[in-house]
């Protein structure tokens, strides 16, 4: 088990579970980041910190408390 | 707004989808423009609507804040899903990116529970076409049971079919998700107690996914039972909820798409440089730079303009017959007043201008991106950085520019950490004193008032979100595809929000203006006698302590609650004394005014190639009237002094900044501003004092 955190660049992965707060939960899943969603990482930002991730058609960008809460299966 | 309120419109319409979909573009299509900005009741999110004939009959369009769900995760969901309950509209416009069907298609099914009647606008398929995609819209209106009407809104592309179908009576969409049996029978058991609402197999999915939606007691209570039998049957109702409407949006996207392998996009290859690791940062510079010098070099021929219009208006009033009292109503109250706020308009259209385009195309979500890690040691969003740069240049516009912050309590700490950072009408007064005081290490003292400002700021901020932590400040957003966004559209947006705050705050900047105006000369004669003097002397003691003894440099503190640049002006009157103002017959005025209008003309066009050019790194000569340095120099000591800016730097805002803040948080906020800001600026300012070798 591991995390977006832990995610290489264009490495891929499958999301299993989602931990956090219920309103972090929710706003996920809101943006498409459900279990089963498969994801790319792009690329961390430039100062570090954020990551921006691939999923589906769309582009999305995580704090990295929020990415430590999106556990992975690796593809 | 008027047109609201008198007229009602046959039919009503409301276009919902994800954010970044082009739903304003969509709006503007076809109302031709004639499309209205307001605030949702009791928010400060914008609300845009449109009245317009389509056909012969008339016809309201309401767009609802973008959402990515009915959920409710955001201000602007919770508007949008709100608004569908309460507006019961005619007809539902779903608009979807047909660039990103799959959660695209999560709202519509949603919509689709809901019991609305619904179209679905499929926008942006150029775009999918050159991402290598090709959706079939007839075999998705046959999957979806509602119509399909293929668009490129942005250049007018199947407008006219969507004008026909928004007149139609479209029947009621049907539910789509089928879920799991122990999720059915839950729903099927709150949906009989919700009898004969349309939308009661939304809600009761809403209930049981734990949201918070407005139920009869009872119908609350039982489904809060059913939630916690589902969970300990070991059934998450929420993600169970969700899971299986993404997995038929899943389902239903793949029938009807076809995929063929397409070149990278652009919006990768803008990333690949924008957010590249070491480029990246210079390049974030270099544009929030663009956007400072677009603001201030496009708006300062025509704030010049505004004052030379001043000057002409007094001037006609210096040669008229009336007496010396009402003249100086005229010239320095009510025509300094309205001046005052009119000066606010150009800074505030062209920022406005510069922040619709950075954040239609989809740079200001990169901004925020890059700048989320310098935030986060404040508590704060990355989107929370640009209003505050902006803060160095005008106070104002700063603390609307917080609007595009999701978070009202992030908004609120941003928009009290902005008063803090020095603005541009700071650096004349800082540059005067540093020239007078402190010749050799001008430079150094400016910039050092610059980082405390900053600091002051961000640690409000910081301490402020110790206090009152929110429930989550979520740097979780979308970046969404680079486009260009339509001029017509951001002119107009532009315009319109400017004149809301000439229309909002102009009153309130005008009155203090004018009471300020009575305090310097109640009390006539010369200038020791006024009222203003008075009370000045009576604030001499509380300024003590800092070095500051001389009624002249406390007094000039109070004007400076109109601007902060006014301070210098009083300064020079009570110094030096008020030097008439000339006399001018018509013709000259009206010639004179010709004259400001071609300059500030040919200002604005020099303006476009030194955006480009490099910036001006020597701060500006001081506007100060010749002799003031020397009177200066012999009425406070250095430490007195150094004091005194750090006073002038941090005490309260100025009113169009006080005004602003109230508009957009409240009278408490504004309050609170002002008083706090008083009081950080006496303690720093007392250590300045303290700690200045003298």
């Amino acid at each position: 088990m591991t995390t977006v955190c832990h995610l290489e660049p264009d490495q891929n992965a499958q999301i299993s579970r989602l931990g956090g707060p219920p309103g972090l939960m929710r706003r996920l899943v809101a943006l498409g980041l459900r279990p089963g969603a498969a994801i790319r990482l792009v690329r961390r930002a430039p100062l570090g910190g954020a990551f921006q991730i691939a999923l589906g058609d769309s582009f999305i960008a995580l704090r990295a408390q929020e990415a430590g809460q999106i556990h992975l299966e690796l593809s | 707004m008027a047109a609201l309120a008198t007229a009602r419109a046959e039919r009503l319409l409301v276009t919902v989808g994800n954010p970044n979909v082009g739903k304003t573009t969509l709006i503007n299509a076809v109302s031709g423009s004639r499309f209205e900005v307001g605030n949702w009741p009791g928010t400060t999110v914008d609300r845009l609507s449109a009245h317009c004939k389509l056909s012969g009959r008339s016809v309201e369009i309401v767009d609802l804040p973008g959402s990515y769900s009915l959920a409710a995760t955001t201000p602007e969901e919770k508007i949008a899903r709100d608004e569908l309950l309460a507006l019961k509209p005619d007809l539902v416009v779903d608009v979807v990116d047909a660039g990103n069907l799959e959660r695209n298609l999560y709202l519509t099914l949603e919509l689709a529970e809901m019991g609305l009647p619904v179209v679905v606008a499929l926008n942006l398929v150029d775009e999918a076409r050159a991402k290598g995609l090709t959706i079939d819209a007839d075999l998705l209106a046959r999957e979806l049971g509602l119509a399909v009407v293929p668009l490129v809104a942005s250049r007018g592309e199947g407008i006219g079919e969507l004008c026909e179908q928004a007149l139609r009576d479209n029947p009621a969409a049907c539910p789509l998700v089928a879920y799991q049996p122990c999720i059915e029978a839950a729903v099927e058991e709150l949906g009989a107690l919700l009898e004969g609402a349309p939308e009661r197999r939304w809600l009761a999915l809403a209930a049981l996914s734990g949201e918070t939606v407005r139920l009869p007691l009872p119908v609350a209570e039982r489904s809060e039972s059913l939630r916690q039998k589902l969970e300990a049957e070991g059934v998450d109702p929420f993600l169970e909820i969700a899971g299986q409407r993404y997995r038929t949006a899943h389902e239903l996207s793949q029938r009807v798409l076809d995929r063929q392998q397409a070149p990278p996009q652009l919006t990768e290859k803008i990333d690949r440089w924008l957010l590249h690791p070491w480029l990246g940062l210079p390049l974030f510079l270099a544009g929030m730079l663009l956007v400072f010098r677009f603001t201030f070099l496009f708006s300062d021929p025509w704030i010049e303009f505004v004052g030379a219009v001043q000057g002409v208006l007094a001037g006609w009033v210096a040669g008229s017959a009336l007496p010396p009292v009402v003249q100086s109503f005229l010239a320095d109250g009510l025509i300094g007043g309205v001046g005052t706020v009119m000066a606010f308009a150009p800074v505030l259209f062209f920022l406005y201008l510069a922040m619709s385009f950075a954040e239609s195309s989809g740079f200001l979500s990169r901004a925020a991106f890059i700048a989320d890690r310098v935030m986060h040691w404040a508590g704060l969003p990355g989107r929370g950085f640009i209003p505050l740069m902006l803060g160095f240049g005008c106070n104002v516009p700063a603390i609307y520019a917080t609007r595009t912050m999701e978070d009202f309590n992030d908004r609120l700490r941003v928009a009290l950490a902005i008063p803090f950072t020095a603005c541009s009408a700071r650096l004349a007064v800082f540059v005067l004193f540093a020239a007078v005081f402190f010749p050799a290490q001008a430079t150094a003292v400016v910039f050092g008032l610059y980082l405390l400002g900053l600091a002051a700021g961000l640690t409000t901020a910081a301490i402020l979100g110790k206090l009152a932590p929110t429930g989550h400040s979520s740097g979780a957003m979308e970046l969404p595809a680079y486009r260009l966004p339509t001029l017509g559209l951001t002119l107009r947006q532009a315009w319109m929000r400017t004149f809301a705050f000439i229309k909002g705050a102009g009153g309130s900047i005008t009155i203090t203006v004018l009471v300020i105006w009575l305090l310097l000369n109640v009390g006539g004669g010369k200038p020791e006698n006024s009222l203003y003097a008075q009370l000045s002397q009576l604030l001499v003691p509380v300024f003590t302590p800092l070095g500051v003894t001389d009624w002249r440099l406390v007094g000039a503190l109070i004007p400076g609650f109109i601007a902060k640049e006014v301070v210098i002006g009083t300064l020079g009157v009570s110094y030096l004394g008020s030097e008439p103002v000339a006399a001018l017959g018509l013709m000259d005025g009206l010639q004179q005014l010709g004259q400001s209008f071609l300059t500030a003309c040919w200002a604005f066009l020099n303006a476009i190639p030194a955006m480009f050019g490099l910036p001006q790194l020597a701060p500006p000569a001081p506007e100060a009237p010749d002799g003031l340095a020397g009177a200066l120099g012999t009425s406070i000591a250095p430490a007195g002094a150094m004091a005194y800016l750090v006073f002038l730097l941090l005490y309260t805002p100025c009113v169009a900044t006080v005004v602003a803040i109230r508009q957009e948080f409240g009278r408490r906020w504004a309050s609170f501003s002002v008083f706090y800001q008083l009081l950080v600026a006496y303690v720093l300012g007392l250590l300045a004092y303290l700690v200045w070798p003298s």
